[in-house]
């Protein structure tokens, strides 16, 4: 409950308010991602991969959305199941999930003919997102494990 | 590690679903059978975005205060020695009253270029990581919104609607890489298409068809126009050369162009309910002085 509380709260502050600031580089950091890898790695393989489909489902179905359905469900199922499953430490995991994250999406949108895909977007877009989502990765990350301990704690 | 079995099952159950759904989704096109899914998700969550953006709007207007903080400090002396010369020219302005009256009728004649437009504001935007670039706006199809209509602001043309719901509206930027408008160089009949490069579109490219045609930097572009006025109204200005690409042996020549909207920071847009009955063709670009920095 409070896991898709705090996913729909992610996708809702992600497209009003960060896809909206317009930072240096011209880039924003990816909320919705590091509120996925936070819950996973709490909650463990199945549930992350489950959660990460929804989200990735939720975020298909949310205006505005010009691509196909399905695209991020694909890449949040997998980094949901990664997360939860823990790929060496921590920080290990949540490095390794953030830079997968949007060239998995560009894989998918290639594989599907998304002629948004380019070697362009690659080179100069992804970077800076995975960089603007790496300085925020602490935080985010952090305080969502944080809450989901305390919760099965007490 | 809990890594079992019945996990990679279940995340490849997951993943063949999503992958199904992918299909499905691209096979169909437009008729696809996730079209009411997609409404229900516009309407639901357009009514959230809506609350939700009058909250941040706020907050994020803050951000954007920090960001430009260092260029603000220029920004208000220039507005303030605007202001001065302004004020001035008002005075003179006032003196003047026939000659107001006759600025006012040609205005009416060539500034509007006769489109009917309906003003909106930008509630939510999708960005990352560069693949789109869509808006979502706060009016629908109760105000008259339908897909295929273009969208612009007080310096130009933004994009296009792709669909619409009840009280919201999703709209596709110029700067997205899978849009295309056709467009004409001021003074000509030559013609070409723009479209999205990404970078939040500092830049679109333009490519002219005829590769004999002249191209040079500072040349402006209104859109072309398409059959019945949809998705893009003829004359909207779209924005001003800046580079012009060598490229020898191919059949168009292609070239970047700055648009006149600031596609990254967009608030107030208009959606062009209907178009003008007569081509407004140059009359609606902006003054050329002010273009050649």
């Amino acid at each position: 409950m409070i896991a898709a509380l705090a996913l729909v709260a992610a996708l809702l502050v992600q497209m009003t308010l960060v896809n909206r600031l317009h930072l240096p580089a011209g880039g924003v950091p990816d909320l919705v991602l590091l509120t996925v890898i936070g819950l996973a790695s709490t909650r463990g393989p199945v549930a992350g991969a489950v959660m990460g489909f929804c989200a990735g489902l939720l975020a298909d179905l949310m205006p505005p959305a010009a691509h196909l359905v399905g695209q991020y469900a694909f890449v949040y199922a997998l980094i949901g199941f990664l997360a939860g499953r823990g790929v060496g430490g921590p920080v290990t995991t949540v490095v390794l999930c953030v830079v997968l994250a949007p060239v998995l999406a560009a894989a998918v949108g290639g594989l599907i003919g998304d002629s948004r895909v380019t070697m362009a977007t690659l080179t100069e877009m992804v970077p800076v997102t995975m960089v603007y989502t790496l300085i925020l990765a602490p935080v985010v990350v952090w305080t969502i494990s944080w809450s989901g301990r305390g919760r099965l704690a007490t | 590690m809990r890594d079992t079995r019945r996990a990679r099952l279940i995340l490849g159950l997951l993943l063949t679903a999503a992958l199904v759904i992918l299909t499905v989704d691209h096979r169909a096109g437009d008729g696809s059978p996730l079209g009411p899914l997609r409404g229900i998700g516009a309407s639901v969550f357009g009514t959230a975005q809506q609350v939700g953006s009058s909250v941040t709007r706020p907050i994020g207007s803050f951000f954007s205060a920090l960001v430009d903080a260092p260029s603000a400090q220029e920004r208000i002396k220039r507005l303030e020695a605007e202001n001065a010369r302004l004020r001035s020219g008002l005075a003179t302005a006032a003196l003047d009253k026939s000659r107001s009256a006759e600025l006012q009728r040609m205005l009416g004649l060539a500034g509007t270029g006769g489109y009917t437009v309906l003003p909106a504001t930008v509630i939510a935007r999708r960005g990352h990581p560069g693949f789109e670039d869509a808006i979502e706006i706060d009016a629908g199809t109760a105000d008259g919104v339908r897909p295929d209509m273009t969208v612009l602001n007080g310096d130009g043309l933004v994009g296009r609607v792709v669909a619409a719901s009840g009280s919201t509206a999703t709209v596709v930027l110029l700067s997205d890489p899978a849009s295309s408008a056709g467009a004409r160089v001021e003074g000509g009949n030559e013609l070409g298409v723009v479209s999205g490069v990404g970078n939040s579109g500092r830049l679109v490219r333009f490519r002219l068809l005829d590769s004999t045609a002249p191209l040079a930097r500072g040349l402006r572009l209104v859109s072309f126009g398409s059959e019945k006025g949809t998705p893009y109204v003829p004359g909207v200005p779209i924005g001003v050369i800046e580079q012009v690409e060598a490229t020898p042996g191919e059949l168009t020549r292609s070239a970047y162009a700055r648009p006149y909207a600031n596609l990254s920071a967009l608030d107030v847009v208009g959606v062009v309910v209907r178009a003008p009955t007569r081509q407004p063709r140059d009359a609606v670009l902006p003054p050329a002085a002010k273009e050649s920095r």
